[in-house]
């Protein structure tokens, strides 16, 4: 959703990457840093002690449009921040003959957890008022310091461990179940029993195989899926913060991806704002819980595509069935 | 007179999952009546290196011991005396302070009779209190108070964000006060308005807050208040010192990192921009006989 200012705002598009980053002085190896992805990956396997990483940005505006346009002091600014730890860096960018803008700004390790979002913002005097924001880009880039691949989508995490005798003394009351899925934690976890179900690690982990294994591995992965969907819809919405005024605070981290992605399905044809406080409303005062699980189990099923993996597991069957007879 | 304790304290800070407190918190916990279970709670948690005198757990309970003691009659003005000087015997990095175990921990197996103490309500204390957001934990909201409002090594800056109850429940959670010139402008002009004998300084800052952050929306604070940014090593210094340091004074000031003071122009030029907002907000009606 575009926000609406009351003063003119640049129309063109405004871009920025960022071109290398260096770690201590030291240079990032180029495959950390995806322009596609716009994600910075910043996590070396033996080398957890740095204390700065120095980005360095290059930003592209339409310079015709600025020239032209009502803007006066036009600068461009570098904003790195992260919700986490309250952390705002900003650093102005300076305009090289080429007409790119130029510049670098650093990461302090210690200020940040896991993920910093890098934007510029375009900045101008309109209308006598100076400092008002006048264009940024569609898309910011991330900056992740706990991985070692720049991929924009972060997963989930699957954690393979026996129940009954494992290190986690907590998962023992779960012993007969094959999976749990926790999402009270910074990632959800989905936590898959070694030990409940013979046999069935090997058919989740192997690839390949016979028919019958393909279709019982998709199935239960599907059904994973679905389970995990639905764990974490429902923490993302019950952690909800109110403001002042009763109006619900969009979440942060995977709670928000979460939300901005099933919600539409949840309550089609709905503002995302709308739907927020109309879900919290539900929760808080009890009216339409019930009818709302419906939507949250078609919603998690689209998302863990159950449907088709139950129509290729029935062909199969199907198949395999008609073969035999 | 000194309350005992119905139970052993650790003596190493540690970090307690989230899904630990929600299985233990109970009721009887909330109001008052029970103490955490301390062994279960130890077994889910796992302790920091001993080695580290920042992560010992005596100078923390001192500290809370003495803000019961001090603010027997009136509990709301102990998070101004202990903001600072929690934070100063914590010295953590804001990557340590954004895990929420650490503050869980604290709350659960170091202080509980602190949070209920401070907290409890008519019958009970709010969840939030000992497992919550950043700005509403017992413990994290002060530590924020602290770095959010300091203006470099001095800390008078939080006392003063402390005073109105309303600057830690709204203001803290706003994004805006990131920007450490916008912070502080926000309390030169509370300052201003609790030395002029303003009644109820709260609905000021609520509608100030509020006029601050949407102008934020459209005017990029950044720009018209420059502000280099904290410097990371002097941080570092300060938390490795700690290993010799004496515990916080409790009359005086302790000092926090210094790690540059904000630019007192950027400041000014924000007072000036956000006294304007704060006299065309809308306040918060009440009604003749509130």
């Amino acid at each position: 959703m575009k926000s609406v200012f009351p003063y003119p705002t640049v129309f063109g598009d405004i871009d920025f990457e960022v071109a290398s980053v260096t770690v201590d002085g030291a240079p990032l190896p180029y495959a950390q840093v995806s322009t596609t992805e716009r994600t910075v990956a910043l996590h070396r396997a033996g080398r957890e002690h740095w204390d700065r990483a120095t980005l360095r940005l290059k930003a592209r505006l339409p310079e015709p449009e600025l020239a032209e346009g009502p803007w006066t002091d036009i600068t461009c600014v570098a904003v790195l921040t992260e919700k986490a730890t309250n952390a705002r860096t900003t650093t102005k960018l300076t305009r090289t003959p080429d007409g790119d803008w130029h510049g670098a700004i650093d990461l302090f390790k210690h200020h940040h957890l896991r993920r910093a979002t890098v934007t510029v913002n375009v900045v101008g005097t309109v209308d006598g008022i100076a400092g008002r924001l006048i264009g940024s880009p569609e898309q910011v880039w991330y900056v992740d310091l706990r991985e070692s691949t720049p991929a924009r989508r972060r997963e989930i995490e699957i954690v393979e461990v026996d129940f009954r005798d494992g290190p986690h003394d907590w998962l023992r009351p779960f012993q007969e179940s094959p999976w749990i899925v926790e999402t009270s934690a910074d990632t959800p976890t989905v936590y898959l029993n070694t030990t409940a179900v013979e046999g069935l690690m090997e058919v989740l982990c192997v690839k390949g195989g016979s028919a019958a294994e393909r279709v019982l591995r998709d199935m239960t992965a599907g059904q994973i899926a679905q389970d995990t969907w639905t764990a974490m819809f429902h923490t993302a919405i019950s952690d909800l913060d109110v403001d002042e005024d009763g109006t619900p605070v969009m979440p942060t981290g995977w709670r928000e991806a979460v939300v901005r992605m099933m919600l539409p399905d949840v309550l089609p044809g709905r503002q995302l704002t709308d739907a927020l406080y109309d879900i919290n409303e539900r929760r808080t005062q009890g009216f339409g819980w019930s009818q709302l699980q419906t939507a949250i189990q078609y919603a998690a099923g689209r998302r863990s595509r159950i449907s088709k993996k139950l129509t290729s597991a029935v062909r199969t069957v199907d198949r395999a069935e008609k073969s035999v007879s | 007179m000194r309350r005992a304790i119905p139970y052993d304290v650790p003596t190493v800070l540690g970090s307690l999952p989230d899904a630990a407190v929600a299985k233990y918190l109970s009721r009887a916990i909330l109001s008052g009546q029970e103490a955490p279970p301390q062994v279960a709670l130890r077994k889910a948690s796992t302790p920091f290196s001993a080695s580290e005198a920042r992560r010992h757990t005596a100078p923390v309970r001192q500290l809370l011991d003495e803000a019961i003691r001090r603010f027997a009659d009136q509990r709301t003005s102990a998070d101004g005396w202990l903001a600072p000087r929690l934070h100063a015997t914590l010295r953590l990095t804001r990557a340590e302070a954004a895990d929420s175990r650490l503050w869980n921990y604290l709350a659960l197996l170091v202080a509980p009779d602190y949070v209920v103490w401070r907290h409890k309500g008519t019958e009970t204390t709010a969840t939030s209190r000992f497992c919550g957001a950043h700005y509403t934990q017992t413990f994290s909201r002060l530590w924020w108070a602290a770095e959010l409002f300091r203006d470099g090594a001095d800390y008078r800056p939080v006392e003063i964000a402390c005073r109105v109850q309303d600057v830690l429940n709204t203001t803290l959670r706003l994004d805006v006060i990131d920007h450490r010139p916008t912070a502080l402008a926000i309390v030169r002009i509370l300052d201003r308005l609790i030395a002029s004998g303003t009644s109820r300084p709260g609905d000021h800052v609520n509608a100030l807050s509020s006029a601050v952050n949407t102008a934020g929306s459209t005017l990029v604070y950044d720009v018209l208040a420059p502000d280099p940014g904290g410097d990371g090593e002097a941080l570092l210094d300060w938390m490795a010192a700690a290993q010799d340091a004496p515990a916080v004074p409790w009359e005086r000031l302790p000092d926090g990192p210094d790690d540059g003071s904000v630019s007192a122009r950027s400041v000014d030029g924000l007072v000036t921009l956000f006294e304007k907002l704060l006299a065309e907000a809308p306040r918060r009606q009440r009604g003749t006989a509130g």
